[in-house]
């Protein structure tokens, strides 16, 4: 199961030693199974939202609820797929995507029959022992988002992880992604600036204000899967969403 | 290419040897102050012959390797308590950065009055000479983790010592191999400066039986003998091992 609430989410960060609100009390629910986007302008802390979702930042007011538990501390049960991948450079891709399957110890034999079923779904077999700095900015995101996979969360959080990729490869992953969605029916929250991007993947789209932020418009997206970005139907849901983004100005 | 540079090497040392060779054929000064190369030779083979030389070698070598490994664990633990915990950083960092700067002879006689003319004593004046080195670099390399590393080692579930292993220090090392070259440099001048005090054993010992005797071929024989070694382990040990370790993290 994997229902995440955040009530009335609040962050203050220090700014010339004065408290500045970047989160202004943000309420949203992502129900199991659910694929939800978050767009927003740049520096209205969408990312810091994340953040707090996955317990790497303690908010300031409000809680976060999993399946009606509160959450705190991270935890297993949400993984983060960070902008730039994170990989650690000096594992192999395989010994990677282990990683968090050998820190929570599951036998070697497991853990690398595990591994090597998300290798495959990611079209990584080849690379398996391939050192990170020797993969395309791609290939990295596939390998993060395999090991993240591999922990088979409730809930997986992506920052902008295709935020460094160009445009080829990008169209490629979001056709991607919408298929992991599918096969394994995991709530996915992902953070983007990119607002076709949010339309290809988000069954909703959640539109962030400027600072102190609060959840401005929630739209859904009831359109046939897999999408692909140049579908001219779904321009009519991108000027919805660039119109709530435009007319919000500083309050 | 690499044989040409190689070449130029041997040409440049045959060099100095041909130079040293008609200096003392000069006769400027007596031989008891400026050997030739040849009674050095004669020197080093005759110690390699009555076993003294490779005695002497092995007797260094070993005090070197423990001290130098209880600086590298020592420097380690330190460096990662310094990086992670702002407290230890504040008190201890700054003695750290104190401690640094006394030249590790400057420690011979505090060990020579808690241990006496003993192994363990020069041992502690080469660990003392090479932990800063490591910590310090141990520092540096930890506190310039990419923070998201971390973050997403915690988030699977990696905390304490796990996290420390598994993340903090391969996640440091191309900065700890550095403190580890250092920290060899300093243990190597630690380990010789302490032998001639103690007056105890290895190459160190055998430099000051040369002036003892006044016998200077014996003198510039063993400083030869410690360069030699100093350039081997440099060249083949740390060089092979941070060559190793940079193209191993896509560094280079």
């Amino acid at each position: 199961m994997g229902k995440i609430e955040a009530k009335n989410i609040e962050k203050f960060f220090e700014h010339d030693g004065k408290p500045l609100k970047a989160l202004g009390g943000v309420n949203l629910t992502v129900g199991d199974g659910e694929f939800v986007c978050i767009v927003g302008p740049s520096g209205c802390g969408k990312s810091t939202f994340l953040r707090i979702l996955a317990g790497l930042e303690k908010p300031d007011g409000g809680e976060v609820m999993l399946d009606g538990k509160k959450l705190g501390d991270t935890g297993p049960e949400r993984i983060m797929v960070f902008q730039e991948g994170a990989l650690f450079p000096w594992l192999t891709v395989i010994d990677n995507v282990e990683y968090g399957l050998k820190v929570s110890g599951i036998p070697q034999k497991e853990r690398n029959e595990i591994s090597k079923r998300y290798l495959d779904m990611m079209q990584l077999t080849q690379f398996a022992n391939s050192y990170t700095y020797q993969l395309s900015t791609g290939m990295k995101q596939r390998v993060a988002i395999a090991r993240a996979l591999v922990m088979d969360p409730d809930v997986l959080l992506m920052d902008e992880p295709f935020a460094a990729l160009d445009s080829q490869t990008r169209d490629l992953l979001l056709v991607e992604m919408q298929l992991i969605w599918q096969k394994t029916q995991k709530t996915i929250i992902f953070v983007t600036h990119n607002v076709p991007e949010a339309t290809v993947l988000g069954s909703r789209v959640a539109v962030f204000s400027a600072r102190p932020s609060i959840i401005k418009k929630v739209i859904d997206i009831d359109y046939k899967r897999p999408r692909v970005a140049e579908d001219e139907n779904l321009s009519v849901y991108e000027k919805e969403i660039l119109s709530s983004l435009r007319h919000q100005g500083p309050k | 290419m690499k044989a040409n540079i190689f070449g130029k090497k041997i040409a440049f040392y045959i060099a100095i040897i041909i130079v040293w060779q008609a200096v003392d054929s000069a006769d400027i000064w007596p031989d008891n102050i400026f050997p030739s190369p040849i009674d050095v030779g004669e020197d080093l083979l005759y110690g390699i012959s009555d076993g003294s030389l490779f005695y002497g070698i092995g007797t260094s070598m070993w005090r070197l390797i423990i001290g130098l490994a209880i600086a590298i664990c020592g420097g380690m633990v330190l460096g990662i308590f310094m990086a992670r915990v702002e407290t230890v950083n504040q008190t201890i960092g700054s003695l750290v950065l104190g401690l640094q700067s006394i030249p590790s002879v400057a420690w011979v006689p505090l060990a020579i009055l808690w241990f006496g003319l003993t192994d363990s004593g020069i041992i502690f004046v080469t660990a003392i000479g090479a932990i800063f080195a490591v910590t310090i670099n141990t520092y540096t390399g930890v506190k310039n983790i990419d923070p998201s590393y971390i973050e997403a080692a915690r988030n699977m579930g990696a905390k304490g010592t796990k996290l420390i292993t598994t993340v903090l220090i391969p996640a440091a090392f191309p900065y700890m191999i550095t403190g580890f070259k250092q920290g060899w440099a300093f243990a190597w001048r630690g380990v010789i400066g302490a032998e001639l005090l103690f007056s105890f054993l290895g190459l160190g010992f055998l430099l000051n039986v040369g002036r003892q005797l006044n016998d200077v071929s014996q003198v510039i024989a063993m400083m030869l003998v410690i360069m030699g070694i100093g350039i081997v382990i440099d060249g083949f040990v740390f060089k092979r091992l941070e060559d190793k370790v940079m193209s191993r993290w896509g560094l280079r």
